[in-house]
């Protein structure tokens, strides 16, 4: 009896003792691969309106993703996501056109970001902004 | 507990486990006087095993070009989260993989292991000790620290007193006249691919020896301690009556393993940077010598051999005389006695040895 229950108490002993290195293995392991906050990632981008021509467009990097402002020929200005709805690839803009194209598998979509043409399910996503002294702040 | 069952049994009708589990673990029989010293091989797998994991995480972070590597390493240890633990594992760890390299060497030397038939075992674990303390030098450029660059280039000088060949072997090893980014790439690649895959590969052979050849019988503890070797067949050196690895040495290598961690882990809480000096944490210059710029512990004995000499020849020629004497060792001490009490030569020689090799790296630190 007594021998039964030293074993059952060390087995215990040493099995915390396990469980408690193996948490402290992995708690410093999972922190150091974590992918980290980019100290860098802008949360808010200004462009200047003069960068944006009639029927042009500008990519840019907003919060780590790719963010696109275009501007149709009426002069209307708007600002998407510029990741594809469908596998991810970054859209491009066909300024004859004036829409955007997805080269990997032939989506297309309005200047508005809505889906005309291949396998995209949802139209882009669309951002907000405000305009104000000739500069535009997206985000 | 089925299902449990089931899947042992679909490995079973396979693999033979039962029989491979007799074979290796239950039934592999170990002299019934093993020690402690036997264990020093298992702490050596483990230390390398925490070396490969701790490596390929550096990797991760780590950045080799001279203009990136020194903010690359100060950034894992003062940003990337634990990235400090890391590294400090993977430096200290360096250092306890040579002082336990030696420590196994002088088991097997004071027990008389490496004699007939395990001379192969001993070779083997001599180009071992070379292939690490080669790691152990290349990864030390790699940070590019004032200590890097300037440790560096002492030792990779000091192969220019080869006569005739001397001045384009270190050109060669440096990738240019003096330590620079060249030098970099080529231990980066020496450091991180070539020699791991050279250790792994003699430590398969070293394993291998020691499956085939059997384990020695330790000189301790018996009235007759001589080598029981005949020379005229192989034959395996079993241990009939001897104790079963599983569950008894496997207690004994497990123990050692948590001893040698609560060494491992005192020294990285208490003294981390006892292997770093001060011109480790200021980035490389190749116009500034600092001063006293020393080895590691384990070359200051080198170091200083190298300065007493008149020539550098003649101290690399001693250094190199020396170093194959060890290496031939089982070749040349031939006699069958394994007890180091009864073999009074061999103890002078060995004992005088290292007591040399420890007054040289004293004298190596403080001259
Ligand atoms: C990475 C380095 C090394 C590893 C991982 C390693 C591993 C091992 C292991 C696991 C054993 C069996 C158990 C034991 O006696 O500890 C062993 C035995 C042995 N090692 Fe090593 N070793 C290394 C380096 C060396 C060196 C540097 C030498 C000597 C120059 C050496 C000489 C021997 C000998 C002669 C034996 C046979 C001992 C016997 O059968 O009693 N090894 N090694
Ligand atoms: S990823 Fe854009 S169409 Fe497939």
């Amino acid at each position: 009896m007594q021998e039964t229950d030293r074993r059952k108490f060390l087995g215990f002993a040493i099995g915390g003792v396990l469980v408690a290195a193996a948490g402290a293995i992995t708690y410093p392991l999972y922190k150091y691969l974590a992918p980290r906050k980019r100290e860098d990632a802008r949360q808010k981008v200004v462009v200047a309106e003069t960068d944006v021509p009639v029927g042009g467009a500008k990519f840019f990097e907003l919060e780590g993703r790719t963010a696109v402002l275009v501007r149709k020929s009426g002069g209307a200005l708007i600002a998407l996501s510029a990741v594809c709805t469908h596998l991810g690839c970054v859209v491009q803009w066909q300024q004859d056109k004036e829409q955007f194209l997805c080269p990997c598998h032939g989506g297309q979509f309005t200047a508005d970001g809505t889906v005309i043409a291949g396998p995209p399910p949802r139209p882009l996503e669309i951002i907000p902004f405000t305009v104000s002294n000739g500069s535009i702040t997206v985000g | 507990m089925a299902l449990f069952g089931k899947i042992y049994e679909w490995f079973e009708v396979r693999l033979g486990v039962k029989a491979l589990v007799e074979k290796q673990l239950t039934g592999y029989l170990l002299p019934r006087n093993i020690n402690f010293w036997y264990s020093m091989g298992s702490i050596l797998l483990v230390i390398l095993l925490v070396q490969v994991v701790t490596g390929i995480l550096l990797l991760i972070y780590y950045v080799p070009d001279a203009d990136k590597a020194f903010q690359s390493v100060n950034s894992i240890m003062n940003v990337v989260p634990y990235g400090w633990l890391f590294r400090l594992i993977h430096a200290i760890g360096s250092n306890m993989m040579v002082l336990f390299l030696l420590l196994h060497m002088l088991s097997v030397l004071f027990m008389g292991s490496y004699k007939s038939p395990r001379e192969l075992n001993w070779l083997s674990g001599f180009i071992l000790f070379n292939l690490v303390l080669a790691i152990s030098l290349t990864g030390y450029l790699l940070p590019w620290s004032q200590l890097s660059f300037w440790a560096t280039t002492v030792a990779t000088n000091s192969i220019g007193a080869i006569p005739y060949a001397g001045d384009f072997l270190v050109e060669f090893l440096r990738g240019g006249k003096l330590v620079g980014p060249p030098t970099l790439g080529r231990f980066f690649a020496v450091h991180v691919a070539l020699l791991p895959l050279a250790i792994a590969a003699l430590i398969g052979l070293h394993l291998f020896l020691l499956e085939r050849i059997g384990v020695s019988t330790p000189p301790f503890g018996l009235s007759d301690t001589k080598n029981r070797w005949q020379g005229n067949a192989f034959r395996y050196e079993a241990h009939p009556d001897g104790i079963p690895f599983f569950p008894n040495y496997l207690l004994q290598d497990l123990t050692s393993i948590a001893l040698y961690f609560g060494l491992f882990f005192a020294v990285l809480s208490f003294a981390p940077t006892l292997f770093f000096t001060r011109d480790a944490f200021v980035t490389a210059n190749p116009f500034q010598t600092p001063a006293h710029i020393k080895p590691e512990w384990y070359f200051l004995a080198n170091y200083q051999t190298l300065k007493i000499f008149p020539s550098e020849f003649l101290g690399l020629l001693v250094q190199g005389i020396a170093m194959t004497l060890l290496a031939i060792l089982p070749f040349l001490d031939r006699g069958s006695e394994k007890h180091p009490l009864k073999r009074p030569l061999f103890l002078v020689c060995a004992s005088g040895g290292i007591a040399l090799w420890i007054a040289l790296a004293i004298w190596g630190h403080y001259s």
